[in-house]
């Protein structure tokens, strides 16, 4: 016993010596200009248009910083979602990062000190210039972590919003030209099913329905209605329009056979497979399918703006934010700034991304000009109204939920607009205190 | 009953008598400590810290970062009120009927069919071959299963055009997008998943029985109804707790196929308390609140299986006759 006591006094002093060293050499969080190290860590696949526009970035930084390393690290998108807290508050996390946007992301960071104040480099380099109201809405918090006002903790460098996606060689084979207002839409739609053809594409088990039931709700509302819903401004009514409107008319057009009622199990890949193989002639989805079906469809395509919307689902993309515990956050801005130049941003464009700050005339594609010419239209006229599940933690599961019932008919409009109430002002009492 | 009879009269284990232990012998034992330390550190590492952190995070407000906030019952108190607690523990009894119930019943069945009819008629490498086909969803990951029976279940996936082909297509249905048909939907699935599991276990079981007791009933003229009454069902008695035992347990924090299949939806109609906590934890970032229906999961797994060890403990005295 006498070696076993030894052997445990033995172990717990070596744990101590160990502790002791470790937190010797984990407390320096300030800033160093000589830094020889830059630790940055992003989630896009190797060729999507952002990863080909941050490795030609890392290219022009460390040529532009002779003598720093540049350590790069892939995480997972959810790796980083789920775990960002804890690896920011520790001393082994990057010195940049790409982060999700919105309240309960970059807003929660922000609020509990863990993500560095932009806002004095965003006035020095001019990054406030580049960025429309509506994409600086996810890079500013407030002290409760709330978007939309308040300090700079993340800059953006990519945009993305829901449009249409339309089949080319099934509306010349139907007859069906492409509309231009919500009247001529639904005149397509009708022809469409006439014919037998389901004419819009949904994926009730993730975000399509939800998007759907935005972009309809957008075209009742205004920018006070998003500032009200998104931003917590006045309370939101969700027995009036636009909210009502929106799942009316949702309810409808699953009654008419524009949505499919067997589609409340279908995931959003579902749909945009369905798309890319020919089956429906519309999907309503984000700018992110672009590139996919770019490189995958056989079909002619297009796009064109949800008729009639001055404002469109969409935002920022995700955000490069700083750790408040960077030990090169020099360096860090210095790389933000590389991601907003001319170059970086056109090469985003020219692979199928939505840059920020392009200029459409350098982009090559008559099709990408196209949708960086919508998306620029759509944020320089203050339209991107975000998405509908940002405004409460956990909400998502909640549309979902609330769109398979109206999708399946198990549920009225009302009954959903219930569902989706509460857990609505539940989420915003939990994150105003009111 | 003479078969019964014959188990029954099994003669008890002897009981020795301890020797008292003398000093030296108390020192050894006490060596043996030192063996147990690595288990008991790697216990209190992975179990009992997780464990009292959990407790202790299910008495506080905490988003995940900055400092938790202490509650107090005021998780518990909510979780007893919230609909969905309630709606996922309500769907978590027919996850029972499914991954324990059935399983255990058709298992049996099946694992004696295969024993006793098919391994004798034919030769045992057919046997062999259908409980490997059994088994066979056992050994794919959970979630690629569920994938794979996402997209059969899907509205142009495979079983609804299998429906067309015999000509019921009116029958056709969104299995899994329906409130009404997704937990039978899962349900089913799981049973597909959990059916080979308790097959292997019983025919390795059947297999240590004394093929002298069948022989010895069939001399007696028990037909295999008889057979399977009087000496499968006693003799495989202790492996039918433990796949009784460790399929409850599977069945109550089941979550990979909730996951993969239907996320809890539609509606709830497939929510679990594993999938309630996690959606808690990681959607909605409360933690603390998340917490408590861990806890409270955590519990319900520990009595349950208090009480399967105490009955197998009990019937195994019954069976020893003392």
């Amino acid at each position: 016993m006498q070696r076993f006591r030894r052997l445990v006094a033995a172990i717990a002093l070596a744990a101590t010596a160990t502790t002791t060293v470790a937190a010797c050499g984990g407390g320096d969080n300030g800033d160093s200009n000589d830094a020889k190290v830059l630790k940055l860590w992003h989630y896009e696949s190797e060729n999507s248009a952002m990863g080909v526009g941050w490795n030609r970035a890392i290219e022009l930084f460390k040529s532009e910083h002779p003598g720093v390393e540049v350590r790069f690290e892939r995480k997972a998108f959810e790796q980083i979602q789920q775990n960002a807290g804890m690896i920011i508050n520790s001393s082994e996390g990057p010195d940049i990062m790409e982060y999700n946007k919105g309240n309960a992301t970059a807003g929660l960071l922000s609020s509990q000190g863990l993500l560095a104040d932009l806002s004095s480099e965003a006035d020095k380099r001019g990054w406030a210039g580049k960025l429309s109201p509506s994409l600086q809405t996810t890079a500013r918090y407030s002290d409760k972590g709330v978007m939309g006002s308040g300090k700079w903790f993340g800059v953006p460098n990519y945009g993305e919003y829901v449009t249409v996606y339309y089949n080319k060689d099934l509306f010349q084979s139907n007859g069906v030209k492409v509309p231009t207002t919500m009247a001529e839409m639904t005149a397509a739609m009708d022809t469409f099913v006439g014919k037998g053809v389901t004419p819009l594409g949904m994926a009730g088990a993730e975000y399509p329905a939800g998007q759907l039931f935005y972009q309809l709700a957008l075209s009742k509302g205004d920018r006070q209605f998003v500032d009200n819903y998104q931003l917590y401004k006045n309370p939101v009514d969700f027995k009036a329009d636009p909210l009502k409107y929106g799942a009316d008319t949702f309810a409808q057009w699953v009654q008419k056979g524009y949505v499919a009622k067997n589609s409340a199990s279908l995931k959003a890949e579902d749909m945009g497979t369905a798309f890319i193989g020919g089956k429906v002639p519309m999907i309503v989805s984000g700018s992110w399918w672009y590139g996919r079906f770019k490189t995958e469809m056989k079909a002619n395509w297009d796009t064109f703006l949800f008729p009639g919307n001055t404002l469109q689902a969409g935002s920022s993309g995700n955000l490069w934010v700083v750790p408040e515990n960077s030990k090169a956050k020099s360096l860090a801005y210095d790389f933000i700034d590389i991601t907003l130049r001319p170059e970086i941003q056109d090469l985003i464009g020219n692979n199928g991304g939505v840059p920020v700050a392009a200029d459409a005339s350098k982009i090559s594609d008559p099709k990408d000009r196209k949708l960086i010419e919508d998306f620029n239209t759509v944020s320089k006229s203050d339209g991107l109204a975000f998405y509908p599940d940002w405004p409460v933690p956990g909400y998502y599961d909640v549309l979902v939920s609330g769109f398979q019932g109206l999708i399946n008919g198990s549920k009225s409009p009302d009954q959903v607009l219930d569902t989706i109430a509460k857990p609505y002002a539940d989420g915003v009492k939990e994150i105003t205190g009111k | 009953m003479a078969v019964s009879e014959t188990v029954a009269a099994t003669p008890p284990a002897a009981t020795p008598t301890p020797p008292a232990p003398s000093r030296r012998r108390r020192g050894r034992n006490a060596a043996y400590w030192l063996y147990l330390l690595p288990g008991a550190v790697l216990f209190l590492l992975v179990i009992g810290a997780p464990l009292v952190g959990t407790l202790y995070l299910s008495l506080t407000k905490w988003s995940g970062v900055g400092d938790p906030r202490w509650v107090g019952l005021d998780n518990y108190q909510q979780l007893l009120q919230d609909d969905v607690f309630w709606a996922s523990f309500r769907n978590t009894v027919w996850m029972l009927v499914a991954m324990v119930v059935v399983p255990t019943v058709l298992g049996l069945l099946l694992a004696a069919v295969l024993f006793d009819v098919i391994g004798r008629r034919f030769k045992p490498r057919t046997a062999a071959a259908l409980r490997a086909a059994f088994y066979l969803p056992q050994v794919l990951p959970v979630v690629v299963a569920g994938i794979v029976w996402g997209w059969i279940l899907r509205p142009d996936g495979a079983f609804n055009s299998l429906l067309d082909a015999v000509g019921l297509g009116a029958l056709r249905h969104d299995w899994l997008g329906d409130p009404g048909t997704a937990l039978p939907a899962v349900m089913a699935v799981m049973i597909w998943v959990q059916i080979g599991y308790p097959v292997v276990v019983f025919m390795a079981a059947l297999q240590r029985v004394d093929p002298e007791l069948y022989e010895a009933a069939e001399v007696d003229g028990a037909n295999w109804l008889h057979r399977f009454r009087a000496i499968t069902l006693p003799q495989i008695r202790p492996e039918t707790f433990v796949v009784a035992l460790t399929c409850t347990i599977a069945a109550l924090k089941v979550f990979g196929p909730i996951f993969a299949l239907t996320r809890g939806g539609p509606d709830n109609a497939t929510n679990v308390p594993s999938y309630f906590a996690y959606y808690t934890f990681f959607k909605k970032l409360q933690v603390g609140y998340g917490s408590a229906i861990s806890t409270v999961l955590t519990l319900i797994i520990v009595v349950v299986a208090g009480v399967f060890i105490w009955m197998q403990a009990r019937s195994e005295r019954r069976d020893r006759g003392f």
